[in-house]
């Protein structure tokens, strides 16, 4: 925004102008296409002057709050609509759920509920069954949130991402996506339009818990997945995600190799969720304190182990 | 931007010129006159303005007009037929179910889809509590409100019900 005051004035000129309801809007012009091509064609003809949806549901909250402030027209692309990313397909191996898919749909996926269970259990808790009807894994991820209560799940289950722009394809671990709050290594013309995600093997178990001021429709203080895989005994793979305690949702790999190669006892357990702990720097705002969110982190960790190991004995 | 929105509005078509700035609730509000869509935190948390759009539940202060093109909505005003209330509304007064009434279309929205989506499966505490959940009512009368969807299952199962 420019800071010399005339630019103040043009800026509160479109805003008015710009008034719908109780705040402002800017113009919108919005389109629906249905095919890639047709996608890829918006995203490069529209430039700076484009916004991906799908749901909906962060994206109206964010421009009526001021939030994100726009001064001039918006170019709004629904790919909701986009037959093509509204599956949920399995391969071999993995899971490819499209962009566009709601979090009512894929909560409700056979195909999510028995290779990817963990993904599951965090749609359950988010939100409220009005929003998960609208709203999409897709936009979740986009919006970076680090409270983003699908990112911990597919975080663990070392899930990628398909971005698409005029070049083609690209794959990229979510670990590698997100680079701050509500940034992520996408770029002007790309467009996210799947999430894929390696299936559950029989010998692993995942779990996802989170802690809000309250239990229902509520964004989290502090969220936390654990993956393991056990063979003869032994923890050989261990992946442990936390959501709400620092920039981006995160990985905590040094309590990830403590574990493995290890007996889940107790008292490993214990190390691990305060090693954990301890990686962590939350920061204190509105929803929480940062040394109850290390706390509650430390808690969460330990509790997903133990229930890991429930699961797989 | 100004377009022509097309949609089935409680069994009818309409057709109505929006701006694409327009949100489903202002729309319904201010064209299609459906004013039990209420209009209260704007931003998904509360559940008053919850209608079915293609027969699921939605926050219609988080859905864009302009996507709804071709789409299926319905508000409350759609549950009387002939001017005779739903036995779903009959269930909310029998079983006390509104106090102030402000959340109630949205709860009989919401409920509406969840007694169809049950069909013969009895509903348990537990199940219309999670369904409810993103439906707010500050009277606080959530246990009323509970025993109407019990009730209203029942008129269903008792084939009252349209």
């Amino acid at each position: 925004m420019p800071d010399n005051s005339a630019g103040n004035n043009a800026m509160k000129n479109t805003v008015m102008k710009n008034f719908i309801g109780s705040r402002a809007m800017p113009d919108l012009v919005y389109h629906s296409p249905k095919e890639m091509s047709d996608l890829l064609a918006l995203v490069d003809t529209h430039g700076t002057s484009a916004r991906v949806v799908a749901g909906c549901t962060d994206f109206i909250p964010s421009i009526r709050t001021g939030r994100w402030c726009f001064d001039r027209e918006l170019n709004l692309i629904d790919i909701s609509k986009m037959p093509a990313l509204n599956q949920i397909e399995k391969t071999d191996d993995e899971l490819k759920i499209g962009a566009g898919v709601s979090l009512t749909r894929i909560l409700e996926s056979p195909e999510v509920k028995i290779h990817c269970p963990v993904l599951a259990q965090a749609v359950e808790q988010m939100a409220s069954l009005q929003v998960r009807n609208t709203a999409t894994m897709g936009g979740n991820i986009c919006m970076a949130s680090p409270a983003a209560d699908t990112v911990p799940p597919l975080l663990v289950s070392d899930a990628w991402v398909i971005i698409r722009d005029d070049e083609g394809e690209h794959k990229v671990l979510l670990t590698d996506f997100f680079t701050g709050p509500g940034r992520s290594v996408l770029t002007q013309g790309q467009v996210l339009t799947h999430i894929c995600i390696p299936m559950k093997k029989s010998n692993e178990a995942a779990w996802f818990q989170k802690i809000g001021t309250r239990t229902a429709v509520i964004i989290s203080v502090v969220s936390a997945a654990v993956r393991v895989a056990i063979s003869s005994g032994v923890c050989d793979t261990a992946r442990i995600a936390l959501g709400s305690v620092a920039p981006t949702p995160v990985r905590v790999a040094a309590a990830e190799q403590f574990l493995e190669g290890k007996l889940l006892d107790d008292q490993v357990i214990a190390e691990c969720a305060r090693m954990a702990a301890h990686a962590i720097s939350p920061i204190s705002d509105l929803r929480s304190s940062k040394e109850y969110r290390k706390d509650v982190a430390q808690t969460l960790v330990k509790r997903s182990i133990l229930a890991c190991r429930e699961a797989l004995k | 931007m100004k377009m022509p929105l097309t949609f089935m509005l409680n069994n009818q078509q309409t057709t109505i010129e929006v701006d694409a700035r327009q949100r489903l609730l202002e729309v319904l509000r201010n064209q299609g006159g459906m004013t039990s869509v209420h209009r209260s935190c704007e931003e998904g948390e509360c559940g008053a303005c919850t209608v079915l759009l293609n027969e699921e539940p939605v926050n219609a202060c988080l859905v864009l007009a302009a996507s709804v093109q071709r789409a299926t909505v319905m508000t409350s005003e759609g549950l009387v037929k002939n001017g005779k209330p739903h036995p779903l509304m009959k269930a909310f007064t029998d079983e006390l179910g509104i106090q102030c009434g402000f959340c109630t279309p949205g709860m009989l929205m919401n409920a509406y889809a969840l007694i169809n989506r049950a069909g013969d499966n009895l509903l348990t505490d537990q199940i219309i509590r999670k369904t409810l959940e993103g439906n707010l009512c500050r009277c606080t009368g959530y246990v009323n409100i509970i025993k109407s969807v019990h009730t209203a299952q029942k008129a269903k199962l008792a084939g009252e019900w349209w």
